[in-house]
């Protein structure tokens, strides 16, 4: 790969304070990783690795103990300007979708456009109407979220980070809480974004997702990463007990 | 279903009513009152020299009622809303401020605190800012303005010590709806705004905030009545508000009963009013 990585996790460490007296519990352990520009990395494990954690330290929405983030030649620390831009560079896609339930599909869309970018009323619509296009719901744009689907609501919101034009794109279990019908609609976007050339990374149990637009693997287990390869080779000969563990349990 | 006794239930409503007729006839010939609801009406509007029709005492305080209802009303969501935020945030300092405010003004007594604001506002604050001054020296149009929105230039100072201590009263149970209201809010709204670079003002005034009003305005409507209902109280401090006005003209005429009738029936149309208000907003807001 070219050059300088858009993302350099340096040793980042994360725990967790265990209930009342109990030890804390170790998130995210000695994890050191670069990714590249248009790199599409899949986080995979079993459930309690660590996944998620790592990838909601990567816009700050969990703070770390120890390591290092740096996005985009932008440290990720407690400097107010540093933060809001990673904010901005940094769009998130969540298990539970978390539009906005009192605003129509435009608004949540424009919202951040508006507001963040400082977009006119004008670009911002055409941002919005270019992007539903983009995720195939243009007929919905006055409805509130309630009315939609699961799988549309997710695809409104994978709409709503684009719109903010960020450099990479976080996607926590993305499909995880939709019906078995409508993660194909939701995966297929997401693929479509990848072969765009979107820098990803995603946390996913989609194992044909990985397969099919991945291009590394990250293999994690209690906290740390097991495995680093690319997609090709992580499915064909996984190196660790661990990760051929986990692989015959999910394949 | 088991067969109804009518004639036990005939029994017990005849008792009933025997024992109605009889503390009514005990009570008619110990109670000797006259009724004079004719000289009510006249308290509401009076006719002046000039012929013109006037508002009397009883809508004068039921003006300033209104009034001191609606901006301290207003006040204390503002203040309630500011508070309640406090009290939720991460920060230290910000949950130990908003949790200060909220005991001290909703463990004391309104009265106390009324005392406490007249003396100290009322006559100090206002002085020493000069706002006494300001009012008087209003002119004509500006003197109109204040009356029509507050209260007599020369009443102000009163007016306002009133308007804060119900404000802060009020804006401490406000400031609990409110968080009430803001911990019912899902994680995941705050992690969106977030995620999406909103400014903690944005994400509070456009997506936290719409929200939360949505899920407590029927809380926030029954503290507004409150609010009607605790603005007799600074009656104690010379406003001339409905429960003011009343004790006035109770005390140059002895019409106690039809007096607090009266006046209590004001009261319940204007709370009633305003709960119906509510009533058929929350029937108009869109529903998501």
């Amino acid at each position: 790969m070219t050059s300088k990585p858009i993302i350099s996790i340096t040793d980042l460490n994360k725990t967790f304070p265990g209930p009342d007296k109990a030890p804390e519990v170790i998130a995210v352990k000695d994890v050191t990783v670069d990714i590249y520009q248009g790199e599409v990395v899949v986080v995979i494990g079993p459930s309690g690795a660590g996944k998620s954690t790592l990838l909601r330290c990567l816009n700050g929405l969990e703070d770390f103990d120890s390591g290092s983030i740096i996005i985009d030649n932008i440290p990720l620390n407690h400097h107010h300007k540093n933060r809001l831009e990673i904010r901005k560079e940094v769009g998130m896609v969540f298990q539970s979708f978390n539009l906005f339930p009192h605003m129509t599909v435009r608004e949540n869309i424009g919202l951040a456009v508006r507001r963040v970018r400082k977009k006119s009323v004008l670009e911002c619509e055409k941002i919005t109407a270019g992007l539903l296009e983009k995720v195939g719901i243009t007929d919905k744009i006055d409805s509130y979220p309630s009315q939609l689907s699961g799988g549309q609501q997710q695809r409104v919101a994978i709409a709503r980070a684009l719109a903010m034009n960020p450099k990479v794109m976080l996607f926590d279990e993305a499909t995880s809480a939709l019906d078995p019908e409508m993660i194909s609609e939701v995966l297929d976007v997401m693929k479509n974004l990848a072969k765009d050339g979107m820098t990803m990374v995603v946390v996913t149990h989609e194992m044909g997702f990985a397969r099919e637009a991945g291009s590394r693997i990250l293999f994690m287990d209690n906290g740390e990463i097991v495995e680093d390869r690319k997609v090709e080779d992580f499915f064909l000969d996984p190196n660790e007990d661990r990760s051929k563990a986990f692989l015959s349990k999910v394949i | 279903m088991k067969k109804h006794n009518y004639l036990l239930d005939g029994i017990i409503l005849i008792a009933l009513i025997l024992a109605g007729i009889l503390v009514f006839i005990r009570v008619k010939t110990g109670f000797s009152y006259t009724w004079n609801w004719g000289a009510i009406p006249q308290f509401f509007f009076r006719i002046d020299e000039s012929g013109n029709i006037k508002s009397n005492l009883l809508m004068l305080g039921f003006y300033t009622t209104i009034k001191l209802s609606f901006w301290s009303s207003l006040a204390a969501i503002i203040i309630g809303t500011l508070m309640g935020i406090l009290r939720t945030r991460k920060n230290l300092f910000s949950r130990l401020t908003g949790r200060t405010y909220i005991e001290i003004a909703r463990n004391t007594p309104p009265l106390v605190l009324i005392f406490i604001f007249y003396f100290f506002i009322g006559n100090n604050i206002t002085a020493a800012l000069g706002i006494d001054e300001w009012a008087r020296n209003l002119s004509g149009t500006g003197k109109g303005i204040l009356s029509f929105l507050f209260s007599k230039p020369e009443r102000f100072a009163e007016f306002l010590s009133a308007l804060f201590t119900l404000a802060v009263y009020e804006g401490a149970y406000v400031a609990e709806i409110i968080r009430g209201g803001l911990e019912s809010i899902q994680k995941g709204q705050f992690e969106a705004s977030y995620a999406l670079g909103l400014s903690s003002t944005d994400k509070y005034r456009f997506v936290i905030l719409p929200q939360v009003f949505r899920k407590v305005l029927p809380s926030l409507t029954g503290q507004a009545i409150s609010t009607i209902k605790d603005s007799s109280i600074v009656s104690i401090i010379s406003i001339q508000e409905l429960t003011f006005q009343g004790m006035e003209i109770m005390a140059s005429t002895y019409l106690v009963f039809e007096i607090w009738i009266t006046i209590t029936a004001m009261y319940f149309i204007l709370t009633l009013s305003l709960s119906t208000l509510a009533t058929f907003l929350e029937g108009r807001m869109i529903k998501y």
